[in-house]
């Protein structure tokens, strides 16, 4: 980090290639901001984040982890946005529970038709993560020896 | 209620119903017992029925061909249950002996109460509500609830919710859920960074020999991501960041399957504090989608299941 | 011939503060419900009290259950290699029982005779053994069946035996030899301690009642290794965990895993077991796919291949396996009962 600069998080966003991808595409052609913070990865559905997905995410150092699929109802493959609730949802609490601040997991509906909507939710996510700083969950020391003994 | 188990379990062999019966049998250590898989009707006479049943018989349901009788204790059984809503096994293919459970001894707890360790004890009964230690031929008295392991103090379901056959009188269980909570209150009490660092602690202490993972019925992947090298999601080395997120996932992954029997937290040879990571997410499962894990075989299973209108206060 | 020394129990933390200037002292250690050795803190010698064995085995002192073989930075020219800094402190091991003490001779057999292994070997050629006999073995030890003494060993630098409030110390090693002739305070032995050092060694023995009889195993195990139904039979309840093999003080199989993220990354080795299904899948199929054949593998490994290529029983009868079992398998009732006499 140079000094002077602002430290800015990182956050990967995993993006339903339906709605939430092509809300993003609709925020880029419709020229709207949003912070540059976000890494965009296009998933089939929500409903393909496996939560092993976020942990990931995380143990790499991202900030962040925004899911983002179609809004209930509209899910292109009927079910796969209620089942991308039911796991986001655990996860989000679930990681909680074990001290990751709730902030850095986050998930939204974003139609295609939503480019103002995308732009908000990264907005938010976003000043969000740099009220909680950067992500030093996994950082700590290098070495875990399994044992205690040197 | 063990000389009809052993008959009923005869009879099943003698007659063709089922091909195995898996049970268990005195172990070779104090206090121990072991799982009896067998398609011998004569091993049918080593069959018990005692307070150290430790095992969650569920896990050796996919490992055998044919139809299996099993020996099941109430979360047992809303383990195999589980099972069959995930299609691993077909209700026809089981004939489900129940046991009515009244809670089982925790070893380790017991040891703790005397100070002497399981092999030093000349014998444990349970008596009604008590648990009577023989130590050094002085016979001392406790009650259950100090005994007996955690998940049984906050067991709701100790008659099999499923059974062909029930071994007995419905049981109530011996209830304590404070204590069996206590330790995951403490843990909500503390800071996020501070249940962080407690986690952290927790698993340097892990060796990552699976022991949790194979012992969970619930956990019945062909191939377990820890183990995927394509792409290399942790690795298989015991650093405290693989050996959490292992667990974390297998936590999530297991969600809506795991019916609180406590087996991982048991067999952990470090005694990493694991049913404080696997009730908790009972209770979320339960606290958002109102779901028990292995009570109706009919259901979906959680992750596949879903209202139109839940969770939505968690979404932007 | 050699003189034999004692000193008080109260003394013990003392003895080992003195031995902490020269070492890294190693005692067991509870932590969190599970007794290791580890580094020892300066002043708790509790463990006198508790004291039966470990959980972990101290082959985890040697051949921990991870490791960074070296690091590596990748940049244009390529990958610069840095191997980890050894450390310098020399480890003395307070308490071995002699049960792992010969684990570690027989790790030896493979880590120094079969080939040299140079991470094992820089810990475990400047170490110093003190071993502690046993006066409360578990129910699971058999170490008596497997030619040795749960009070007496060869395989450790010093050898101490409880005498009531006093420890008899004998010097086994030159090096255990050398390290009591710099050591101050230790009192001569007399005629009645060693007495009572010989009666309690005898006690102890006579404690250790589980038995296996390892005569003609190597043959008995032969003759079986074809019984696919008795394997089967033996391996039915086996989960495929790593505790045995993990805790087994002489087992020694290990994984070879890198890690690069962002042009940098390490090699590590870590413990690896033969019960799991993916062992060896990294560089060739599993040849032991079926649970029997893994089962088979870990008795066979230990009673019939290292006889036979290092002349001794790779189990020294710690009872770890029987006792940390997830379902109570245990291996004296399975060389019981092998379905051949020979």
């Amino acid at each position: 980090m140079r000094q002077g600069t602002e430290w800015e998080p990182k956050l990967v966003g995993f993006l339903c290639k339906w709605c939430s991808y092509a809300g993003a595409d609709l925020a880029g052609t419709s020229r709207k901001k949003y912070p540059a913070n976000i890494r965009i990865i296009k998933v089939p559905c929500s409903g393909r984040v496996d939560p092993l997905f976020i942990l990931k995410a995380l143990r790499l150092g991202f900030d962040g982890v925004l899911v983002s699929g179609c809004h209930p109802g509209e899910c292109h493959y009927q079910t796969g946005n209620y089942r991308a609730r039911r796991r986001v949802a655990i996860t989000k609490k679930f990681l909680e529970y074990v001290g990751i601040e709730p902030q850095r997991v986050q998930a939204s509906w974003v139609s295609a038709s939503e480019g103002g909507k995308f732009t908000e939710v990264v907005a938010e996510v976003t000043k969000g993560l740099k009220e909680i700083g950067p992500n030093q969950l996994f950082s700590q020391e290098r070495q875990g020896d399994g044992t205690k003994a040197t | 209620m063990e000389q009809r188990l052993r008959n009923e379990a005869k009879a099943l062999l003698e007659q063709g119903k089922v091909d195995w019966i898996i049970g268990f049998e005195s172990g070779s250590l104090k206090f121990a017992t072991t799982p009896l898989i067998t398609k011998d009707k004569n091993d049918a006479d080593r069959l018990v029925i005692n307070p150290f049943m430790v095992n969650n018989l569920a896990n050796f349901l996919t490992e055998v061909k044919g139809r299996v009788g099993i020996v099941a204790k109430g979360c047992d059984s809303r383990s195999i249950v589980s099972l069959m809503q995930d299609n691993k096994v077909a209700r026809e293919d089981v004939v489900i002996l129940g046991v009515p459970c009244r809670g089982i001894i925790d070893l380790s707890k017991v040891e703790r109460l005397v100070g002497k360790e399981r092999d030093e004890l000349d014998d444990i009964t349970r008596e009604g509500d008590k648990v009577a230690i023989k130590v050094d031929g002085e016979k001392k008295e406790f009650l259950a609830t100090e005994a007996l392991f955690d998940n049984c103090l906050a067991c709701e379901f100790p008659t099999p919710q499923e059974y062909d056959i029930l071994l007995g009188e419905p049981s109530t269980s011996v209830v304590n859920k404070p204590a069996a909570q206590e330790k995951i209150e403490k843990l909500k009490e503390m800071t996020p960074e501070q249940r962080w660092e407690f986690w952290k602690n927790e698993f340097s202490r892990c060796i990552r020999c699976y022991a949790c993972r194979n012992v969970c019925p619930a956990c019945f992947c062909q191939r377990c991501f820890v183990e995927e090298t394509e792409p290399q999601w942790v690795l298989p080395v015991p650093r405290w960041q693989d050996n959490l997120i292992f667990q974390i996932v297998r936590n999530i992954h297991v969600a809506g399957r795991c019916t609180d029997c406590g087996e991982c937290e048991r067999v952990c040879p470090v005694n990493i504090p694991l049913r404080s990571l696997t009730k908790e997410m009972y209770d979320l499962v339960d606290e958002l989608f109102h779901y028990k894990a292995g009570m109706d075989k009919e259901a979906a299973p959680l992750l596949i299941a879903y209202e139109y209108a839940e969770a939505e206060d968690l979404f932007r | 011939m050699s003189s034999k020394k004692k000193i008080n129990k109260k003394d013990i933390g003392k003895l080992l503060s003195r031995w902490s200037q020269q070492f890294t002292v190693l005692a067991p250690s509870m932590e969190s419900g599970v007794a290791t050795m580890a580094e020892w803190d300066g002043k708790d010698t509790s463990f006198l009290d508790w004291y039966r064995n470990t959980v972990i085995p101290p082959k985890a002192n040697f051949f921990p259950p991870m490791e960074e073989m070296f690091s590596f930075q990748k940049d244009r020219e390529g990958y610069h290699i840095e191997l980890p800094l050894v450390n310098e402190h020399k480890q003395l091991i307070f308490g071995i029982r002699p049960c792992d003490a010969k684990a570690l001779a027989i790790l030896d057999m493979t880590f120094e005779e079969a080939y040299e292994d140079p991470y094992y070997l820089a810990k475990r050629n400047s170490a110093v053994l003190v071993g502690l006999g046993c006066t409360n073995p578990y129910d699971s030890c058999f170490c008596t069946s497997l030619g040795i003494s749960p009070a007496e060993s060869t395989d450790v630098d010093l050898m101490l035996t409880d005498i009531g409030d006093q420890f008899l110390i004998e010097e086994v090693t030159d090096k255990g030899k050398e390290l009591i002739a710099k050591t101050s305070g230790l009192k001569e032995a007399t005629e009645t301690d060693e007495a009572r050092a010989k009666e309690a060694k005898e006690t102890s023995h006579n404690k250790v009642t589980r038995k296996i009889n390892t005569e003609g195993i190597e043959d008995k195990l032969l003759a079986c290794f074809d019984d696919e139904d008795y394997w089967e039979k033996i391996a039915a309840k086996c989960i495929s965990c790593g505790i045995c093999t993990f805790l087994c003080p002489t087992c020694y199989c290990f994984d070879i895993n890198d890690e690069l993220v962002k042009q940098q990354g390490a090699r590590f080795r870590s413990w690896d077991s033969c019960a799991f299904p993916l062992y060896t899948k990294m560089p060739m199929e599993n040849p032991r796919l079926e649970k029997w054949r893994r089962v088979r593998q870990r008795v066979c490994h230990k009673f019939e291949f290292y006889p036979m290529t290092f002349n001794v029983i790779a189990c020294t009868g710690c009872g770890r396996c029987i006792r940390l079992c997830p379902v109570n398998w245990d291996i004296t009732r399975v060389l019981e009962s092998l379905p051949v006499k020979v």
